[in-house]
Parts: C-alpha cells; sequence; structure tokens
C-alpha cells in the first residue's frame, strides 16, 4: 500500500511539473501547445539514453535534456510566434504528430514502438537513487526548483511583458515589447523545464516507450492547467493531483467493472470540463476564489 | 505657438485599402513641446495616419522621419522604443494586470529575462512610475485590475502607462472621449503639464471644445487628405472647414 502511494506521488510531481510549465505558456503568456508531450519525451529520451550509453548521472542527463528541449522548441518557435495565436497551435499539433513519428522510427535511438529497456536508476552525486522514498524526494526537489524558477520569471520584467502580451499583443509592442522573441523565449523556459519531467520519468520507470508522450498526453497537461487554475503557481499542482488521483479513486468504487473505469475516467473529464467552463473559468484555484483575488497573477 | 524643432515629419505619405485611398499624399511635421490635433469627419484617414507613424501600417509611399531618422518600415515596438508612444481609441489596456503592473510594464521594453541598467535605471524607472500614477491620481487603486475600473479610471491608465513609458512624443486617439467634465478637465490639465515638461503631443479629437482649450496647431483632414494646417483660431473659424466637418460638404 505504502509503496503504491509513494508510486502515485512520484507520478503526481512529475505530471505537476509538466502542468506548471505548460501553465508558464499557456496561463502567463497565452500560448496554447499541444505538443507538451514531446518536450516531455525529449527529456526522457536524453536521459534515458545518456545514462544507459554513457552512465550518465541524473544531473548532466537532465540538464543535457534540458538544452536539446529548449534548443529543439526553437523549431516551434521562431516560425510559429511570428503570427497570431491560433497558427501556433497548428504548429504545435504539427510538431506533436512529427515528432511522435521520430520517436517511433528512430530506432537506433529510440527502440522504436518497443521503446527503452533497462534504464539505470537515476545516480546522483555518485549515488543511486533507487529506493522509492528517495525518488520521491528527488521528484518534489525537482518541482520545488521548478516552481521557484517559474515564480522568479512572474514576478520579474519577463513575466510582466509575457501577461503584458496575453492581455493585449498590439498594446504590448506599442509600448517597445519585442513580441515574437519574448514569446520564443518563454517557449524555451517551458520546454526546457518540461524535460526535467521527462528525465524524471525515465529513470523512475527504467522503461519508456512512445506511447507515453502521445497527443492524449498532451492534452491530459492542458486539462490539468485548465482544471486548477490558468495564471496561478499551484493551481496546475492541484490540477495534476486531481487528473491523477480520480482514476486511482475509482478503483476504490464497488461494483464498479474495472474494465469500465477508462471509460467512467473520460466522462468524468469531460464533465469536470465542461462545469469548470460554466462555473468557474479560470480553474480550482484561479481568480475568482477568495484566496486568489488579491495574489492571482 | 509654433513649437520648436521638427520632431517628427512625415512626406507625401499614402495608404490604400483595396479600391480605398485612407491616406492620400499627406505631408506634415510636428513641432516639439506643442500640442498638434488632428480634426476631420469620421473617415478623414486620421487613426490610419496614426498606424502609419508608428509602424503598425507602412504607408504605400512617402517617408517618416523621427528626430531626423527614417522609421519607415520599422517594426512599431522599434518605433516605440525611439520614443514615439501611442494610445488606442479602445485602451487596450491589460486588463488582468493591475493598475501598477499595467505602469511597470510600460517601462521595462528590454525582451530578456532582466531588465539592464542596474540600480539607477530601476530607480528612475520606479520615478517615472510613481510620478505617472500621482499625476493619474491612480495611487489608491494601485492594485486594481484594469479590468475593474470605471470608465474614466481606465483612460486615465492609458495615460499613466504612455506616461511611464518615457515616450517623448506622444499620439492619443480620442483621449478624452466618453469622460465627464469634471474628468475632461482634470485630464487636460495632465496633458498641459506634461507638455510644460517637454513632451510633445499630437491629438486625434472630436470634441471641439477640446480641440480649442488645449490645441497649439490643427491639421485639418477630409477623405484622406490634409486640406489645411496652423493655429486653431485660423482653423476653426474657417466656414469651409467648418462645413466639412460638419457634414455640409463644399460643392
Amino acid at each position: 500500500m505504502t509503496t503504491y502511494i509513494i508510486n502515485l506521488a512520484i507520478l503526481i510531481g512529475i505530471n505537476a511539473i509538466l502542468a506548471v510549465t505548460l501553465n508558464f505558456i499557456l496561463g502567463y503568456a497565452g500560448i496554447f501547445s499541444l505538443a507538451h508531450a514531446i518536450f516531455f519525451g525529449i527529456g526522457a529520451y536524453t536521459a534515458a539514453v545518456l545514462a544507459m550509453k554513457f552512465g550518465a548521472d541524473f544531473v548532466v542527463a537532465t540538464a543535457a535534456g534540458m538544452v536539446l528541449s529548449g534548443v529543439i522548441s526553437l523549431a516551434l518557435a521562431l516560425p510559429a510566434l511570428r503570427v497570431r495565436g491560433e497558427y501556433f497551435v497548428a504548429a504545435s499539433l504539427g510538431l506533436q504528430m512529427l515528432a511522435l513519428t521520430v520517436f517511433s522510427e528512430w530506432k537506433s535511438v529510440t527502440g522504436g514502438i518497443g521503446g527503452l529497456i533497462g534504464i539505470p536508476p537515476a545516480r546522483l552525486f555518485g549515488v543511486d537513487v533507487s529506493d522509492p522514498v528517495w525518488f520521491l524526494c528527488l521528484t518534489l526537489a525537482c518541482l520545488a526548483i521548478t516552481l521557484l524558477v517559474i515564480l522568479m520569471l512572474v514576478r520579474s520584467s519577463f513575466g510582466r511583458n509575457l501577461k503584458a502580451i496575453r492581455d493585449d499583443e498590439t498594446a504590448a509592442s506599442a509600448l517597445g515589447k519585442n513580441v515574437a522573441l519574448l514569446k520564443t523565449l518563454a517557449v524555451m523556459v517551458s520546454s526546457a523545464f518540461a524535460a526535467v519531467a521527462g528525465s524524471l520519468y525515465a529513470f523512475y520507470l527504467s522503461f519508456i516507450n512512445v506511447e507515453s508522450f502521445i497527443l492524449e498526453v498532451s492534452v491530459q497537461i492542458i486539462a490539468m492547467v485548465i482544471i486548477g487554475g490558468t495564471a496561478t503557481l499551484i493551481g496546475p499542482v492541484i490540477g495534476a493531483v486531481i487528473v491523477l488521483l480520480l482514476p486511482a479513486l475509482l478503483t476504490y468504487i464497488p461494483y464498479l467493472p474495472p474494465t469500465e473505469i477508462g471509460s467512467i475516467q473520460q466522462m468524468i473529464y469531460g464533465l469536470a470540463m465542461v462545469l469548470l467552463m460554466i462555473f468557474r473559468p479560470s480553474g480550482l484555484w484561479g481568480y475568482g476564489s477568495d484566496t486568489q483575488k488579491k495574489g492571482a497573477q | 505657438m509654433t513649437g520648436g524643432e521638427i520632431l517628427f515629419q512625415a512626406d507625401n505619405i499614402s495608404k490604400t485599402f483595396g479600391g480605398l485611398k485612407a491616406v492620400n499624399d499627406v505631408s506634415f511635421a510636428l513641432r516639439a513641446g506643442i500640442v498638434t490635433t488632428l480634426v476631420g469627419p469620421n473617415g478623414a484617414g486620421k487613426t490610419t495616419l496614426f498606424n502609419a507613424m508608428t509602424g503598425h501600417l507602412v504607408p504605400d509611399q512617402g517617408s517618416v522621419t523621427f528626430l531626423g531618422q527614417s522609421i519607415l518600415g520599422l517594426p512599431h515596438w522599434k518605433v516605440a522604443r525611439l520614443g514615439i508612444g501611442r494610445t488606442f481609441q479602445d485602451l487596450k489596456l491589460f486588463s488582468h494586470m493591475t493598475v501598477l503592473e499595467n505602469v511597470t510594464t510600460a517601462t521595462e521594453s528590454g525582451s530578456w529575462l532582466w531588465q539592464t541598467g542596474g540600480r539607477a535605471s530601476k530607480a528612475a524607472r520606479i520615478e517615472r512610475i510613481e510620478r505617472a500614477l500621482d499625476a493619474a491620481q491612480l495611487q489608491p487603486r494601485r492594485d486594481t485590475r484594469a479590468v475593474d475600473l470605471s470608465y474614466a479610471e481606465r483612460k486615465f491608465l492609458s495615460i499613466a502607462r504612455i506616461m511611464a513609458s518615457g515616450a517623448r512624443l506622444w499620439l492619443l486617439d480620442e483621449p478624452a472621449s466618453g469622460l465627464d467634465r469634471s474628468s475632461y478637465d482634470r485630464f487636460l490639465s495632465v496633458l498641459r503639464n506634461e507638455v510644460k515638461s517637454g513632451v510633445t503631443i499630437c491629438i486625434i479629437e472630436h470634441n471641439l471644445d477640446i480641440v480649442q482649450s488645449i490645441s497649439d496647431r490643427i491639421a485639418f483632414l477630409d477623405q484622406g487628405k490634409l486640406l489645411a494646417e496652423g493655429e486653431p483660431k485660423t482653423i476653426l473659424s474657417d466656414p469651409a472647414l467648418a462645413a466639412i466637418y460638419f457634414g455640409e460638404r463644399a460643392q
């Protein structure tokens, strides 16, 4: 039971990093990306390959994944961010499909459809982090660092510039803001930190394949952000907890056939999204709740 | 009042949308330290001219210079960084940001993760922010989101934002429309103070009371053409221009 809870907590932590990093561009800059799972995947594959082939430790493998993810995000950001929102959504969907094909076809690196098996445990400063409790601590530390970096950026002039662009791009550029450059930097930061989640995921499961980085995963991360609350620091974390706990909680409902849990889960997600859009469009932790009226970013 | 050096110069600007010539061979200059008002009936090309002056539109022909430097074809964020600020008819405030954030971000045009210039630059930015909030009388509302402000407060926020930006030339698109008498008196007083401190202002305005009380020069446009330019008493007393303005077009 304890192992099960720790496992769940680690997966929640990893998904919370994904939700927080997506929220950085979706909530604060108004950039809607359908390719976040790809940057998650780039981090996972980079860390796995470096650990398996070169015995890289967690920090080096993660840093390499962040750099690669940030650089590859430029391929999406540079051409697409020069145009308005809907074109970026289309371009991100294109990247999602293209990169998924690369993941499944570049067999010598990614292992193809079968994926990479036997990824060694994360090694941190010469010590293997194979114990689930310690891995949970590592995950929470990574989440805390990600939250701290995002908080600092959001409260800085860079964060204000992004929010200005989100609220009115024309007015932002009339105040001298280089909108394309600011949005490109935001996407780079978001993609780089999504790779941290990928690295944790690869080291924790010791196995990855293309199924973990499909479009449905990108959509699920968007759901976490929207359910929790866009443009808030804690909202996406709450969203990740809810989205990941839901299937676990459903298994405890008596007389529910296990084969139907997936369908019921989809129905609950759908219903929750519709109800939120009607009654609380800014999400559970979004602007409008009494606790957030003073603190919403 | 004729003003000082020529700050901004437009020569033979034209802009066509499909078959419509929105701006037709317009030439005019804005001199430093005065208020020039663009007047004319709806559809005269005033806002299109503003857009061409700020890089939001590229004119089909003509040249545009600011402080002697050509700004034709520059993206509008680069034009803004040279010192030309503008407001919009629909204000375009950052609705979900507070008043303080709206004004603060106007001082932060650097695109990197931080603003350059160190402590001295930061102190200067803070001073500009506080001065703008004081002048617009928005200090008590500094933590209120722009979307929660009254209409008049929003108008003053748009002015506070351009004030904080440090722009040397302000292009204001119908800045006082919809304001009640006491608000627009206060509004004009803010603008006058700024002009005294060296700012140059060009306004699009329909309210002739405001035009008369604030303008040092008036440029009259109709159907994309600059029909007259001169001192307010000369322009406003011209019966032919008045007829055009009030819809009695000369035959």
